[in-house]
Order: structure tokens, then C-alpha cells, then sequence
């Protein structure tokens, strides 16, 4: 039973920074209906932000944390603006909005390699890595403040799309960009919020990633699955996003646990395939729910 | 309109990137006519998470190259070292072999350091007849296939057999741990291979593995495949794996309440180590091509921190002994030419900081050099004894 316990805790402790990252995917997809691939850039850049302002600014952690999360907001905007605005005023077929996102993520990880180089840096310690211990289960102080970071960023966005106005004007956007437009919502303003909020999160999910491992330019490389994850619970969905990410860490970790860590990947994605043969747009995709 | 530009100066500002860090943008130093030149190649990781390695190779081929050039160079020439990434990629090294041989023709190539990278080029390296001395390739396979050795292949550290034997050898012989548990890299040669020679020589000599868990590249939590170690209680944990991994993995043991000491081998040592895990690494025991501690290695590890101030990683030593190797073959060859190398090459016995390198003919690999196990203990690689196993 502890064994059980101590997999689960694992697992929800990975499916959260899973469900961070792949809310940053949703999002965008659901108002350009493209996935975002440079989301993984921008978060290797909040964790390099992070570690920058807590080491070199000496700034404390919380300011730090929110700092970060502000400047990869911005950097999100700028991306936008430079790589996909362009290519949205053009009416450019979404293909080639996904390749200039993969781009933009090969972009950021190889200005990052030339500039401060393919050493990895490791944040200083915050929290004890000393774990907290329950009865027979152990577990990690990092990964609690994750979990319930995670909690309070995801129930804020909900809250933010659900009861302010800028949020039913991203519901709206999500439904129809023209139709949108064309009842006065200022749809430009709308996908700037959406890459600003994308970026916010990419950035807290940077600090709070190299607070648990350490910060590397192919730190990246995680959010592949986190887009599976996306996929997987419903891209465009807020709620399927995290759900999908939550169930894939637990897949995942019980796979681990009780089968084999050889077969990890295999059975945990063979699992996703036959989710998505009987429900193609995931758990709770547009089709059957609302976006956003 | 200044939307244009500002779209076109991006797009400008990421083709240049890509052309600075994307393509193998050769590192050459020049110096005299051509005709006075010898070039060598060298490939390895110059980005990627092993790019750490890859740069402290080249700087050290580059120092070597300057040191020896300022002396008046090799038959009366200057030799000139050109680099490429092979950005830890197998097809990118056949790619980088190709360029080597065919375009800049190359009279031998230094490195790859990774298993993975070396063995595919084998067949770039028979058609242009050019030798390669790899530096800390340790898979079998780097130089021998099916029973037969491959003609250009060359290196000059000890093989995975030998490194797992020799830290199966010492965990139970010399610390007396009877239960193991290994945790490896699934997709990777290089811990295949040092995983099945640790198994097989740790059971042979009467201890058990009681657990055996696998991972992806990529992979950066390993909380799953821990608490699974941890149920079955080892004595050592066995991590035939490469430093990044190894830092992560440590972080997460100890925070799991493994406490057990873990062992690693020649992917272990670095720098970063300390940077990522300090305080979960120590106690570690690592199989070593080389004591850091050695009063032979302290001449080269000055001069490289003087020149580079930063410390010299182990690949620097490896680098070293093959620019040792490669130096004493084409003196004996006494001309420039890659076939008279190679042979040169075969009947290779000179001493290099990481002991004394006699090339079998038979295999390629250098024989009976002696492993050197460290342990970890505060920010030092505190040497143990020179251990071989039988």
C-alpha cells in the first residue's frame, strides 16, 4: 500500500508540472488553433530568468519567481508579435505558424548556447531537500510547493476566464476569431493576453523547474510531453490539459512502478493511442465541450 | 512598414544563429602555407547536453597543437586541428566523418568522445582509409565487430567489459556489497554495455541485483524507478550513466531516503557534478581512466587552467593521450600520409598521463591499462587504488 501511495504521490507531483506547461499549449491553440512550439523556449528562459535575478540580483525568492514569470510573460508577446503576427496578417496557412514556433524554439535554445553557454546551472537552495515523511511515504518539500503553486496558478486562470470580462473576450475569440471581431471585441488585444498569460505561466513553470532539477538550454526538450499531455486530455481545453497531464504522470509512474521501466513510454503512450481512437479530439476536447 | 522590418531582422537574426550554432562552422587555427600544414581532425558534442565535454577536447587539442607548433611542430611541420559538432548525433558525426575525409582531407581524426557517435563511422573512415583515435569511446563495438577489428578505428581508453567488471569487481571484493541495484539508460550503448558487464560480473562473483530499472534520454525525474529501488533495499546503486542524469538521479534518491552510496563509470566525473549535486554525490565511488590526484596529470591540468582557466574535465586527459598517440604515430611514419599513420598506429606503446598505452593489433584498444578508482569527498575526486579485475 505504501508502495502504491508513494508511486501516486510521484505521479502527481510529475502530472503537475506536466499540466503547467500544457496549459501554456492550450491556450494558444485554443484561439489560433496551432501548437505553440516555441512554449518550450520561453520556459527554458524563465528558468534562466529565475536563476539570474535570484543569483545575480540577490532579489528574494517570491520576487524573483514573479519576475521571471512577468518577463517570459513579455517575451511571449514579443515572439508573437515578431513571429507569428506577421504570418496571421497574411492569412499564412497554419502550417507554417508551426514551423515558424519551431523556429522560435530553436532560436531561443541555440541564443542561449552562444550567449551563456551549455553549462547547466543550479539554483540555490530554497527549500530543504530534506523530505517530509508520512509514515512509510516520502515526500519532497520542492514538489509539494509545486503542487500547490500549480493548484493556485491553474485555479486563478480559471477564475480569470470564467468572471472577468477579458476572459469571456477570450471565450468568445476561442468560438469564432471573425465573429468576435466583428461584435467589437478587440481580437489583436485577446491573442496578446493569451500569449502574455502563456508566457506568465511558461515562466513559473521555468523557476519551479529549475528549482526541482537545474537549468540547461535543452531543458525544453520536457515540454514534448507535456504537449502529449495536452493532446491527450483535449487541446484547447484548460480542464483537459491538466487532467490529461495528471493522468499521463500517474500512467507513467505506475507503469514504473508495477510493470517495467523499460516498457515505461510504450505502454503509457500505447494507452494514449487507444484514448484517442475512441475519442479523437481527447478527454474533453472542443467537439464535446467548451474551449478555453 | 517597420513591422517588416522588425519581421525581417528577426527571421535575418535566426538564420545567423542557425548558421553560427546549427551548422558545423569549422574551428581552425592557421598559421603557415598550406603545404607546411598537417591537418588533423577532431569531432565531438560541441552543443548538447555533452557539449561541456566537446569544448574541453577541443581547447585541449588546440593548446597541444600551439605547444607543439611553437617547438617547430612535427616533421617540420605545423599541425592544424579542425573541429566540427557532431552535436552528440550519430548521423551528424557519419555527416562530420564525410566533410573530415572528403572535403578538408584530414590525415586522422581525434574523438568522438560517446560510443554512440564513434561506431557508425567506421565505414566513412575504411572508404577514405584515414585513421580515427576515439578518446573516451568505451563500447567494444568501437573497434571491433563481430569478432573482426576494424581497420581504422583507434583508442585510447579501456573498454566497457572492463570498466563494469572492474566496478562490479570492486563493489564486491573490496567494499563487500553483496546486493546491487542498477538503474540505466535504455536507449543508450554506452550503458548497455557497462550495465551487462556489471550484472554478469557482480552475479558471477556471488552477489545479486535486486533490482534493475531503466530510463530515456531526456528523462528528469526518476522518482518512479527510485521508489522501486529503494522497496528493494540495495547496498549500492550501480549508475552506468552520464553526469547530468547521475546529478539528478542522486538529488532524487536522497530526497527518496536512499541513502545507500552509489557508483558510477567514466560518464560520472565532472565539474557540473558539483554544480547540480554536491551534497547528494559524496561518498561516490567511480571507475576512472585517470587519478586526478597523480602527480603526472598536474603538469597538463596547470596549463590548461592557466590558458583556459577553468578546469580541465577528463576528456582533456583522453584528448591528450590520443594527441600523444597520434604525435609518436606519424613521427614513426615520418610522413604525412594516413595509410603509413594507421599502420603506425598498430604497433603504438608510448606513455600518456592516463598510463602506459600499448595498441593490440588485435582489438585496437589500448591493453592492460589499469582503472583508477576515486571517491567522491567534498568538492575532490579523492583517489582510492589503481584496481584491475580478474
Amino acid at each position: 500500500m505504501s508502495r502504491f501511495l508513494q508511486q501516486l504521490i510521484n505521479g502527481l507531483s510529475i502530472g503537475s508540472v506536466y499540466a503547467l506547461m500544457a496549459v501554456g499549449y492550450s491556450l494558444v491553440y485554443s484561439i489560433m488553433n496551432f501548437s505553440n512550439f516555441a512554449h518550450g523556449g520561453v520556459i527554458m528562459l524563465g528558468a534562466y530568468f529565475g536563476y539570474y535575478y535570484l543569483t545575480k540580483l540577490g532579489l528574494p525568492f517570491f520576487v524573483a519567481f514573479i519576475a521571471s514569470a512577468l518577463t517570459t510573460g513579455i517575451l511571449a508577446v514579443v515572439i508573437e508579435r515578431g513571429a507569428y503576427k506577421p504570418l496571421r496578417e497574411r492569412k499564412a496557412p497554419f502550417l507554417y505558424f508551426i514551423i515558424s514556433a519551431m523556429g522560435a524554439s530553436i532560436f531561443l535554445e541555440n541564443i542561449v548556447i552562444a550567449t551563456i553557454g551549455p553549462t547547466f546551472k543550479s539554483y540555490p537552495e530554497i527549500l530543504s531537500r530534506t523530505p517530509i515523511q508520512l509514515g512509510s511515504v516520502t515526500l519532497g518539500r520542492i514538489d509539494l510547493t509545486m503542487f500547490i503553486i500549480s493548484a493556485i496558478c491553474l485555479a486563478l486562470l480559471v477564475f480569470f476566464i470564467d468572471f472577468t470580462k477579458m476572459g469571456k473576450a477570450i471565450q468568445a475569440t476561442s468560438y469564432s476569431v471573425k465573429a468576435s471581431a466583428l461584435m467589437g471585441i478587440n481580437t489583436d488585444l485577446v491573442i496578446i493576453v493569451v500569449f502574455a498569460l502563456g508566457g506568465f505561466f511558461a515562466g513559473i513553470a521555468g523557476v519551479l523547474f529549475g528549482m526541482k532539477y537545474t537549468v540547461y538550454p535543452q531543458i525544453g526538450i520536457i515540454t514534448n510531453k507535456s504537449f502529449i499531455a495536452a493532446v491527450f486530455g483535449g487541446l484547447g481545453s484548460l480542464p483537459g490539459a491538466v487532467v490529461g497531464s495528471i493522468l499521463l504522470g500517474i500512467i507513467e509512474t505506475m507503469t514504473s512502478g508495477y510493470l517495467s521501466s523499460n516498457y515505461r513510454d510504450l505502454i503509457a503512450f500505447v494507452l494514449l493511442i487507444a484514448i484517442l481512437v475512441f475519442r479523437p479530439s481527447g478527454l474533453m476536447g472542443k467537439i464535446t465541450e467548451d474551449k478555453a | 512598414m517597420y513591422k517588416k522590418t522588425l519581421a525581417l531582422l528577426l527571421v535575418s537574426l535566426m538564420i545567423l544563429t542557425m548558421a553560427f550554432t546549427g551548422c558545423s562552422k569549422p574551428e581552425t587555427e592557421t598559421a603557415a602555407p598550406a603545404e607546411e600544414i598537417i591537418k588533423v581532425g577532431w569531432m565531438g558534442s560541441l552543443t548538447g547536453d555533452q557539449a561541456v565535454w566537446g569544448q574541453c577536447e577541443l581547447d585541449t587539442v588546440k593548446m597541444l597543437f600551439e605547444e607543439i607548433n611553437a617547438k617547430g611542430g612535427v616533421l617540420g611541420k605545423q599541425l592544424e586541428v579542425i573541429g566540427y559538432d557532431t552535436k552528440g548525433d550519430p548521423q551528424e558525426a557519419v555527416n562530420v566523418a564525410k566533410r573530415l575525409t572528403g572535403q578538408d582531407k584530414v590525415v586522422a581524426i581525434l574523438g568522438p568522445n560517446a560510443s554512440g557517435n564513434a561506431i557508425p563511422i567506421a565505414p566513412v573512415l575504411e572508404q577514405a582509409k584515414v585513421p580515427d583515435i576515439a578518446t573516451v569511446a568505451t563500447n567494444p563495438k568501437v573497434t571491433v565487430l563481430d569478432g573482426k577489428v576494424k581497420p581504422y578505428n583507434f583508442r585510447v581508453c579501456f573498454i566497457d567489459p572492463y570498466q563494469g567488471a572492474v566496478a562490479a569487481g570492486y563493489a564486491i571484493e573490496v567494499l563487500g556489497f553483496k546486493k546491487a541495484a542498477i538503474l540505466y539508460d535504455v536507449a543508450d550503448d554506452y550503458s548497455q554495455g557497462l550495465t551487462q558487464f556489471f550484472e554478469e560480473f557482480f552475479v558471477s562473483k556471488g552477489g545479486t541485483i535486486v533490482a534493475k530499472e531503466a530510463f530515456k534520454f531526456g528523462d528528469v525525474d526518476f522518482r518512479p524507478q527510485l521508489s522501486k529501488i529503494k522497496d528493494a533495499a540495495p547496498e549500492v546503486l550501480f549508475l552506468p550513466i552520464f553526469f547530468k542524469e547521475a546529478a539528478l538521479i542522486a538529488n532524487q534518491a536522497r530526497e527518496l531516503g536512499i541513502t545507500v552510496p552509489l557508483m558510477g563509470g567514466d560518464g560520472l566525473p565532472s565539474e557540473q557534478l558539483f554544480t547540480m549535486a554536491k551534497d547528494a554525490v559524496q561518498g561516490t565511488y567511480i571507475v576512472n581512466h585517470v587519478d586526478y590526484d597523480d602527480p603526472e596529470v598536474q603538469d597538463l591540468k596547470n596549463r590548461y587552467k592557466t590558458k583556459y582557466n577553468k578546469e580541465l574535465e577528463l576528456n582533456g586527459y583522453l584528448v591528450h593521450d590520443a594527441v600523444v598517440v597520434f604525435v609518436d604515430a606519424l613521427e614513426r611514419a615520418g610522413v604525412a600520409d594516413s595509410v603509413k599513420i594507421t599502420e603506425a598506429l598498430e604497433t603504438t606503446n608510448v606513455k600518456g598521463v592516463t598510463g602506459q598505452i600499448t595498441i593490440s593489433k588485435d582489438t585496437h584498444n589500448p591493453e592492460g591499462k589499469d582503472a583508477a578508482i576515486v571517491k567522491i569527498e567534498g568538492d575532490r575526486y579523492v583517489f582510492q587504488q589503481k584496481y584491475s579485475a580478474k
